[in-house]
C-alpha cells in the first residue's frame, strides 16, 4: 500500500464520487435486467426483422435438460450455464440466462423491463449531470484524451507490463486511463444508449434514420447486447487494477475524494 | 494477499445475492411504483409521433409470426368463423353520439388503408406484414365520439382460460393517428383465425400486444378505470406498461 509522507490529493468531487456508485449500481441492474428481457426471445440477428438466416447469437434449449448456445452456425452445449438453467425457484428450466444472474431473479419479463426502463434514466441522468458539472469545473480536460497523448500510450503500457522503470509523465490521470474513460464515458455509454433507443417503436417512427443507421431493429438489439459485453470487460479491468494498484489507496479515494500519490 | 482473497470472495458472494435482493424488492409495491414512474417520462418524451417506416412489398414475411394467444376456441367464435364471419358485426359504442354496428360488407365499403409496417413484440422480434382495413379514425368520425371522450377500449373475443377476455385501449390521439389500422386483411389475403380473424388492431408505433386481435366491440370512454384491475388493457394488468411505445 502507499507510504505516508506525500500530502494527500483530493482528487474526486462529491459529485464524481456519488456518479460512479450511482452508475455501479445502474450498471449492475441494467445488465439484469438486459439479460431478463434477452431471455424473453433468446436470438439476436443481423437484420431489421427477426430472421432465422441472418442468426448471430442463440441460445435454447432442444430437449428438456439440454442447453446450447449456437454463435455464428456452431453449437456449443452450455448445459447449466445457458438455454438450461436455473429459474430462481430451486429448479432448472429452459432459460437462456440463469435466474441468478436475472433481474428479478426469476422469470418475468414485464418485472425486468420495469427495472430496465427505469434505471435507464438513472444512469443517462447521472452521466448527464457529471458531465455538465465536470465540463464547467474544467475537470474534464483532465481525463479527456488528446492527441499528445497518444505517443505515451504505448511507453504508459510498457511501465505495467514492467518493461520500463517509470511512468512517461502525465497529470492526475495516465494516458491509458484517459482512453479508457474516454472510450467507456463518450463512445461505448452514448453506444449503448442510441442502440437500446432504437428498440423502441415510439422513437423509431420520431427517428428510423438511427435504427437504419445500425442496420435495422434486430441488429440494433445485438449491438446493444455488443455494447454491454464492453461494458462488462471494462468494469473486469477496472476492477482487476483497482485490486492491484492500491486498493485502499483507490477505494478511499472514491469515497472520501482524498488520493495518495505515488 | 489474504486482504484480496476475503474482498473478491465477498464481492462474488454479494453479487451471488442480488437475485434474492432484486427479487424481493419486485415484490415491494412501493419499489414498484417508483420503477413504473419512468413510463410517464417515456410517454410524455416519446409519445406518439412520426410515422413507423413503410416498408416494400418483397420486405413481407409470408409466413408472419403469431402472437399473443392461441386462436379463441369458444363455441361463439367458431361458430362465427364457420359461418365465414357473414354474422360479424363490430359493435361501436359507448360516450358516442351513434353507435354502431359494422358488418365486414360495410367496413369493405369504406375507403381503405393498406400498411407494410414492422410488428415489434414486447418479447423482442420483430415481423413485417402487409396491412389492409380501415383507419380507426374513420370508424370513430362514423359514430362521433362525444366531448368526454378519451380512451378507445377494444374488447376482444378470446380469453386467457381463467375467464378474463383480453382487451386494450388507446387514447383518442393515439387512436387518431394515420397508422392506427383496423386491419382485416394480411398479406392480401382476409385474416386467419390465428392472426386474428376478422378484425384485429395495428398501431405500428407501439408494442405487439396493443395490436388486439379478434375484435368484438369498441367501447368509447372517459376511463378505463372501471375495467377489469384498470389499467387499460389484458398484459397492462400483468405488469406491462400501458404506454407500449418503448
Amino acid at each position: 500500500m502507499s507510504d505516508a509522507g506525500r500530502p494527500l490529493l483530493y482528487r474526486y468531487a462529491l459529485l464524481t464520487r456519488a456518479s460512479h456508485w450511482v452508475w455501479l449500481v445502474a450498471f449492475f441492474v441494467l445488465v439484469g435486467s438486459g439479460l431478463q428481457i434477452f431471455n424473453a426471445s433468446p436470438n439476436l440477428d443481423a437484420s431489421d426483422k427477426s430472421d432465422p438466416a441472418r442468426r448471430v447469437l442463440a441460445i435454447g434449449s432442444p430437449s428438456d435438460g439440454v442447453g446450447t448456445t449456437t454463435l455464428f452456425g456452431r453449437t456449443f452445449v452450455t448445459t447449466g450455464w445457458l438455454g438450461w438453467t436455473g429459474d430462481g425457484m430451486g429448479s432448472r428450466g429452459p432459460h437462456a440466462f440463469g435466474a441468478s444472474i436475472t433481474i428479478p431473479g426469476y422469470q418475468d419479463l414485464s418485472g425486468g423491463r420495469r427495472w430496465h426502463l427505469f434505471f435507464a434514466w438513472v444512469g443517462a441522468i447521472c452521466w448527464l449531470a457529471w458531465l455538465i458539472s465536470s465540463a464547467i469545473k474544467g475537470s474534464l480536460r483532465e481525463m479527456m484524451l488528446r492527441r499528445d497523448d497518444l505517443p505515451k500510450l504505448w511507453p504508459m503500457q510498457a511501465y505495467y507490463l514492467k518493461l520500463r522503470k517509470t511512468p512517461p509523465p502525465h497529470g492526475i490521470y495516465n494516458p491509458l486511463q484517459k482512453a479508457a474513460y474516454t472510450a467507456v464515458l463518450f463512445v461505448i455509454a452514448p453506444f449503448v444508449v442510441l442502440t437500446g433507443l432504437a428498440l423502441s417503436p415510439g422513437i423509431d417512427a420520431i427517428a428510423n434514420p438511427l435504427t437504419v443507421l445500425l442496420g435495422g431493429r434486430q441488429f440494433a438489439r445485438f449491438w446493444h447486447f455488443a455494447g454491454m459485453l464492453l461494458l462488462l470487460g471494462f468494469f473486469a479491468i477496472h476492477v482487476f487494477q483497482v485490486l492491484t494498484q492500491g486498493f485502499i489507496n483507490q477505494m478511499r479515494s472514491m469515497i472520501t475524494g482524498w488520493y495518495q500519490p505515488e | 494477499m489474504m486482504k484480496r482473497r476475503l474482498f473478491i470472495a465477498t464481492t462474488i458472494s454479494s453479487l451471488a445475492g442480488c437475485g434474492p435482493i432484486t427479487a424481493a424488492l419486485s415484490q415491494n409495491q412501493g419499489v414498484q411504483r417508483v420503477l413504473a414512474s419512468a413510463e410517464g417520462l417515456n410517454h410524455a418524451l416519446i409519445g406518439t409521433r412520426g410515422l413507423a417506416r413503410e416498408y416494400r412489398d418483397r420486405d413481407v414475411d409470408r409466413n408472419f409470426r403469431v402472437n399473443g394467444f392461441a386462436t379463441p376456441s369458444d363455441a361463439r367464435y367458431l361458430d362465427l368463423a364457420r359461418g365465414n364471419f357473414d354474422a360479424y358485426r363490430l359493435v361501436v359504442d359507448g360516450s358516442v353520439e351513434r353507435p354502431q354496428a359494422f358488418s365486414l360488407a360495410r367496413l369493405a365499403a369504406m375507403s381503405g388503408q393498406t400498411q407494410i409496417t414492422r410488428h415489434d413484440c414486447v418479447e423482442g422480434w420483430s415481423a413485417i406484414g402487409k396491412w389492409s382495413g380501415v383507419p380507426l379514425a374513420a370508424v370513430l368520425d362514423a359514430v362521433t365520439p362525444r366531448p368526454d371522450a378519451r380512451y378507445i377500449v377494444f374488447r376482444c373475443m378470446d380469453n386467457d382460460g381463467a375467464g378474463n377476455l383480453y382487451y386494450e385501449s388507446l387514447d383518442m390521439h393515439q387512436a387518431r393517428h394515420p397508422q392506427a389500422l383496423l386491419a382485416t386483411h394480411l398479406n392480401d389475403a382476409p385474416l386467419d383465425p390465428a392472426h386474428g380473424a376478422p378484425v384485429r388492431l395495428r398501431v405500428p408505433t407501439q408494442l405487439g400486444y396493443k395490436s388486439a386481435k379478434w375484435i368484438a366491440r369498441i367501447e368509447v370512454v372517459g376511463t378505463f378505470a372501471n375495467i377489469y384491475a384498470g389499467r387499460g388493457g389484458y398484459w397492462e394488468d400483468q405488469g406491462y406498461e400501458w404506454y407500449a411505445g418503448i
